[in-house]
């Protein structure tokens, strides 16, 4: 038996809220001081993979339209390859800090599959106004892991890095078909079907 | 900057509390008959119950007998239009495929299929009237996965089996990313396959296959279900992968290799040897050794070719002699399985030259041959010189992998073809005293 979808959103977004709290961490007390414990520093890029690997059974699993496998599939790959990536370099197998750019990659191509799969229009119900939001709000702020690559100590890109991801998650955990408040905005969005 | 910041607030909460136009798609949350039903009483109608409304324009349901014929009314709208309901004509015993298309009021058209049975069982939805079958896009996928199988499993044994220990550090990483080519290949390889079977089952053009709905293609059939399994196990077999490049752990590796192998099965569990007359856990078995020892073999002489010769020239001998005496092992195992296979599938030798499937079979069994004796030479001709510390071999070794590549072309559409129907039993005869 399926969970409810917003079930499955919760899950990520208490993900994405420990990867935005460990960035803030680390933003606060600055990387040289986060590092001397060695395990922290796998910290977020190890849960970031992980988020990548949980991702692939929401992939398989919600196979309601083509368009939708692909867009959960897309998530799946480019958390594990930007996890990768990070884990990578902390542990010292890859050097090249152009190799921070595929979180921003990750950004992009997250942000343009919420984009493209979400056809209803931004007012049609709640969920439809969390995707795009959450979709440009990805796109845009792919700048900032990006800037993140040519100033890796900028205490300003780190902090907004961390608070990327809260706000992602925040928007995930606010995703409910039916709500008390703000749910259906359109009468004819149907009638609550859980 | 305040006062943009309250605008941008109000707006917000403006746009959330204001009604919008209604629009979207629409998706199928209950039918009867249901999915792949069998009922003992023929239906008066089918009933699809939608999450939306629809509309009357575009609105399509059809009900076809097995052979095509059209036992369906006019739809028509119910529930303020959530509902449809068509009427059908009186059922005789059979299965029989219902394809449905409706409009929502966005303008998106969602579409689908799935079967039920008057008094017999109803086939998948892949086999569906008017599904046209695996078609010559669907073999070409189907050999490209068994590549990115035969890169992926063939490049991991090679490495924990033949080249054991420390490596040259070029070695180690050209061998690994040959591996994790295979892996990624073998998801996306995999997506496109199911993809092009649900095309194929829904019979929609690509537009309107992104709205389709391939719930009952994914739980419904084996096919679906080894999508699912392989497309979970090679996530996590990929993962393994990668946690060994990045922690030079063998462990990892092993791990990888072992679920590799085990979620091939799938492949084995869906196919003919699972559903075929004459199927049983042996055929699946001996479907499955077959597969994984070509998969080894030929993604070991991939290893070979492109790896060890042109990088390291000092662990050629080693390499190439313990390959040969892996590779001896693989094709016994591979031809036992394949022999007994072929015995199954065909009832009488002459249906090698009497059926579509006896033809690429002998295909197959004669790029066999040219690879097994390839291979021989190897084995007998050219190891003693490579013992010896001479020989020049990589253009041979990339042609036997060649040969290789092209027996898994065969495998590919063997596997999408059907075999030859089994005579039917005779009943015991009484004895008469």
């Amino acid at each position: 038996m399926q969970p409810p979808a917003e079930h499955v959103h919760w899950l990520f977004a208490t993900g994405f809220l420990i990867l935005g709290l460990l960035l803030l961490a680390e933003a606060i007390v600055g990387t040289e001081v986060w590092r001397r414990r060695a395990w922290r520093a796998y910290l977020f890029p190890g849960t970031l993979f992980l988020m990548g690997v949980l991702m692939w059974p929401v992939m398989t699993f919600f196979t309601s339209s083509t368009i939708h496998l692909l867009a959960h599939g897309a998530w799946a790959e480019v958390m594990m390859a930007a996890g990768a990536a990070e884990l990578a370099l902390v542990r010292g197998k890859l050097h090249s800090p152009l190799w921070r750019a595929m979180v921003a990659l990750a950004f992009l191509v997250s942000g343009t599959a919420l984009l493209i799969h979400e056809q209803n229009p931004w007012l049609y119900q709640r969920s439809s106004f969390l995707h795009h939001a959450l979709g440009w709000l990805l796109v845009a702020t792919a700048i900032v892991p990006l800037a993140r690559v040519f100033r890796p100590r900028s205490v300003s890109l780190g902090s907004a890095f961390a608070l990327v991801f809260v706000v992602i998650a925040v928007m995930l955990y606010s995703d409910r078909d039916v709500a008390p408040i703000f749910g259906h905005l359109a009468p004819t969005a149907g009638a609550p079907h859980r | 900057m305040r006062r943009l910041a309250g605008a941008a607030v109000v707006v917000a909460v403006a746009a959330l509390a204001l009604p919008a136009g209604a629009l979207a798609h629409a998706t199928l949350e209950r039918e009867s008959p249901s999915f792949r039903e069998r009922v003992e009483t023929a239906p008066r109608s089918v009933r699809l119950n939608f999450s939306e409304s629809v509309d009357p324009v575009a609105l399509s349901v059809r009900v076809y007998t097995a052979r095509g014929r059209v036992v369906s009314g006019r739809p028509r709208l119910l529930d303020a239009g959530r509902i449809v309901q068509t009427p059908l004509r009186k059922l005789d015993r059979g299965a029989y495929t219902v394809r449905w298309q409706v409009l929502a009021s966005d303008g998106h058209v969602t579409s689908g299929v799935y079967t039920f049975g008057v008094h017999v069982a109803a086939p998948p939805p892949t086999a569906a009237f008017g599904a046209s079958g695996p078609t010559r896009t669907e073999d070409i996928v189907r050999w490209a996965y068994f590549l990115s199988l035969a890169l992926l499993l063939g490049g991991l044994a090679f490495r924990l089996i033949v080249l054991r220990g420390p490596l040259p550090a070029r070695v180690e990483r050209r061998s690994l990313l040959v591996s994790g080519i295979g892996a990624f290949a073998t998801i996306q390889v995999g997506i496109l396959a199911f993809i092009l079977r649900a095309e194929d089952a829904l019979q929609l053009p690509f537009g309107r296959l992104l709205y389709g709905d391939l719930a009952p293609i994914a739980n419904g059939t084996r096919f679906g279900t080894a999508f699912i399994a392989m497309t979970l196990g090679y996530a996590l077999v990929t993962a393994f992968v990668f946690l060994g490049w990045l922690t030079d752990r063998a462990a990892f590796f092993w791990t990888a290799l072992v679920l590799g192998l085990g979620f091939a099965s799938g492949l084995s569990l869906s196919g003919h040897s699972a559903v075929d007359a004459g199927a049983s856990w042996k055929s699946q078995l001996a479907d499955w050794v077959h597969l994984s020892a070509a998969m080894l073999w030929i993604g070991g002489l991939v290893q070979l070719g492109a790896v060890v010769w042109p990088l390291a020239p000092e662990l050629r001998r080693r390499a190439f002699l313990g390959f040969s005496r892996l590779a001896t092992v693989l094709i016994g195992a591979l031809l036992l399985a394949g022999i007994y296979l072929s015995v199954l599938r065909l009832p009488q030798v002459s249906d090698l030259w009497k059926t579509g499937y006896g033809h690429v079979l002998l295909v197959k069994l004669a790029l066999v041959a040219l690879a097994l004796a390839w291979g021989a030479a190897h084995r007998f001709l050219a190891a003693p010189r490579v013992s010896a510390g001479s020989g020049r071999l990589r253009r041979s070794l990339v042609g036997e992998s060649l040969v290789g590549m092209a027996v898994l072309l065969a495998a590919a559409v063997l596997v999408d073809s059907q075999p030859p129907v089994q005579p039917p039993r005779e009943p015991p005869r009484a004895v008469s005293r």
